[in-house]
């Protein structure tokens, strides 16, 4: 008899622990979702938006969302039109894309130009690639397709030509026909440089270039990698290191040769592939892309086949993510939790090439 | 019992060589200067430079059997094996910046000095989309499926490919039995650019000697594609009749590479090493600055036959 009592105190004892532990792990997770890390309720709080490709029912399109990840919104809703690469205009109204139609060598990329809700649509130029604004938003730059027959490689540029927004004129870089397969452009915001990547082109093997936006001087940035981005106020440079990599660090672009200091930031991510950094328009967030190797997949339309941080390729499990860009130091993110890194997406459809706006200046909410 | 085609064929190639005439796909046909007198394997008549329709200077490799691979060398390129291989044409010299930028592709090269020095950096599905566009400009049926995750390869097709390692080891070897088909390694300066002599870069092609059969920098310069995928093991296992490699695991693959490099040493330029590498598909910015390419195409005795008798009719 005694030792059925033991058993039913312990059964009992064991019974309110495991109740305790359901109490305590609920609790837990409630406090998770009702009560954000501080990084995900900063962003929250932003008067942001980020726009960036997605992959919807079997076709491109351009998403927007709020900038800690939540009001997802397909923007364009165009199925049977691939539009990807969304570049916003610096004063907030107005969407920058590319569009792809065909297949293999016959595609045809063209540029257009969007308002911020989506609406009124104009292209701007065909077999031609990856567009950026100027500063004042008035101005768009590409790059020319090097040969007619379409090559998704990112590199496959030539020359470089701007479109004036309020006349339809096109016009040449004063150093257009020295210009070569350059990539990922983009206007400094003091409109002195076009910083972009350069591969196997103007005598360069690979660099990261600073291209004078009138004149002809090419300043080569010493860094390793591809795809930078210059922070809105001119001080810092974001890019990719490497494949597993992004960085940040100070620029002097107010020198005559501007040089790039000591990296303040260095994300890794040993597993991943991390690309397509960009910044929040007050400099203090930049959101990126990140996800597995790959090489693409045929399966999904309109996609073509290289590597899967290329435009038009599709890149499955890729999501967004931001992190501060005020921290210093190193991020690993195989060991990053949610109060280093604020993940933005979770769908992993092929999330691409993020680009922040303010609501205050487009009038979006 | 031969066909009397067979028969005939020798006989067919010795007109073949007597001239210098285009035929209807647009082949010059002219003796080949430096044509083995011997051959280690059973290659069915002497090698022949054509000029193609879009002006590619190629080596027409008669059929024949070889023994790939050595037992001297490192333990991927034992067991030495009899090989046979049908015939084939096979770039006289690796495919150069202006080639490259003829087909209208992005040329990644770090070293675009002259048009004339190899392609290199080159993806392995950017060679197979070189050698489909070089057979489109030729009105040839393209040999690759670029709807295919790995571009398969159609080896009936009359268009360009890459070559199998054993056609580009049976190109490379020629005359001989040995490392290098000169000789010894003491020449190989004479016939390639690496590491001794390359002053750390890539030169115009074809400014060596050329090796056997008349192709130029099989043994230096860049390293080729090949389209076989890369297994270490293989030669215990491969197949005697045209062998294409081993199937693809999917997944990480590696393809073949073959050839010496301007990086390399002598002992990397033999004809029998082999080596894998990763195929760049997945790199955006493939940098490895000594992959090149050379693109092969079947071609049967009896079709340069014919071909030259509709000329002789016309």
């Amino acid at each position: 008899m005694q030792n059925g009592n033991r058993r039913a105190l312990r059964l009992g004892a064991n019974a309110g622990l495991r109740l305790a532990a359901l109490v305590i792990m609920l609790f837990g997770v409630l406090r998770s979702s009702a009560d954000p890390t501080p990084l995900r309720r900063n962003l929250k709080a932003l008067p942001y938006k980020i726009a960036w490709e997605c992959y919807v029912n079997g076709n491109w399109e351009i998403c927007v969302m709020n900038a800690d990840g939540s009001g997802k919104v397909n923007l364009t809703k165009t199925p049977g039109v691939n539009e990807h690469y969304p570049q916003i205009s610096p004063n907030g109204k107005q969407i920058a894309f590319s569009v792809d139609n065909g297949e293999g060598r016959e595609a045809v990329r063209t540029l257009w130009v969007m308002d911020i809700h989506g609406k009124h649509r104009r292209q701007i130029a065909d077999h031609a690639r990856e567009p950026f604004w100027s500063p004042d938003s008035k101005t768009l730059g590409y790059l020319p397709q090097e040969y007619a027959p379409f090559n998704v490689v990112d590199f496959y540029t030539k020359g470089m030509m701007f479109y004036d927004l309020a006349t339809g004129k096109t016009t040449p870089h004063p150093n257009t026909e020295k210009l070569r397969h350059l990539y990922n452009p983009g206007f400094s915001p003091n409109g002195k440089w076009i910083v972009a990547t350069v591969h196997a082109g103007m005598g360069f093997s690979h660099s990261i270039v600073l291209i004078e936006a009138h004149g002809d001087r090419i300043l080569d940035l010493k860094i390793p990698g591809c795809r930078p981005r210059l922070s809105p106020d001119n001080k810092h440079i974001a890019w990719g290191p490497e494949d597993h990599e992004l960085a940040i660090a100070p620029i002097d672009l107010a020198s005559d040769t501007p040089t790039v200091g000591t990296w303040s930031l260095h994300i890794k991510d040993e597993k991943n592939k991390i690309y397509h950094i960009n910044w929040s328009p007050d400099n203090r967030y930049v959101a990126f892309s990140r996800g597995p190797d790959g090489e693409g997949d045929l399966s999904k339309k309109g996609s073509f086949q290289a590597a899967c941080e290329i435009i038009g390729v599709y890149a499955g499990g890729w999501n967004l993510y931001a992190v501060s860009a005020e921290r210093t130091g190193a991020i690993d993110m195989e060991k990053a939790t949610e109060a280093d890194v604020t993940q933005l997406t979770t769908d992993g459809n092929s999330n691409k090439q993020p680009a922040w706006f303010s609501t205050r200046q487009s009038g979006r909410k | 019992m031969k066909h009397p085609l067979q028969l005939l064929a020798p006989v067919v190639l010795a007109l073949l060589l007597t001239g210098c005439n285009p035929n209807e796909l647009g082949i010059k046909v002219r003796p080949q200067s430096n044509t083995p007198g011997s051959t280690s394997g059973s290659g069915n008549g002497a090698s022949v430079a054509i000029t193609t329709k879009s002006g590619v200077a190629m080596v027409y490799v008669p059929a024949g059997s070889f023994t790939m691979g050595s037992d001297q060398g490192s333990p991927e390129e034992a067991p030495p094996h009899k090989v046979s291989v049908p015939a084939f044409l096979m770039d006289q010299v690796p495919v150069t910046n202006a080639m490259f930028e003829k087909a209208q592709l992005p040329n990644p090269s770090h070293w675009q000095e002259s048009p004339k020095q190899p392609v290199e950096r080159v993806r392995w599905r950017d060679a197979k989309q070189y050698c489909n566009e070089r057979s489109r400009l030729e009105g040839l049926k393209p040999c690759y499926d670029e709807k295919t995750p790995e571009w398969d390869c159609d080896y009936a097709a009359n268009g360009y490919r890459l070559p199998t390692e054993a056609e580009w080891e049976y190109a490379a070897r020629g005359t001989s039995d040995g490392p290098y088909d000169f000789g010894s390694k003491d020449a190989l300066r004479q016939y390639a650019w690496f590491a001794e002599n390359s002053e750390a870069k890539t030169h115009p092609v074809g400014e060596k000697r050329p090796n056997s059969r008349g192709l130029y920098d099989m043994y230096g310069n860049v390293s080729v594609w090949c389209e076989d995928v890369y297994d270490p093991k293989y030669y215990a296992t491969s197949p005697v009749d045209d062998p294409h490699g081993p199937p693809s695991p999917g997944k990480d693959v590696k393809r073949v590479l073959r050839g010496g490099n301007w990086k390399v040493s002598a002992d990397l330029c033999r004809a029998t090493f082999r080596q894998g590498e990763r195929t760049g598909n997945t790199d955006a910015c493939f940098s490895t600055d000594y992959c090149g390419l050379r693109c092969v195409r079947r071609i049967k005795p009896e079709e340069l036959a014919q071909l030259q008798t509709n000329k002789n009719k016309g």
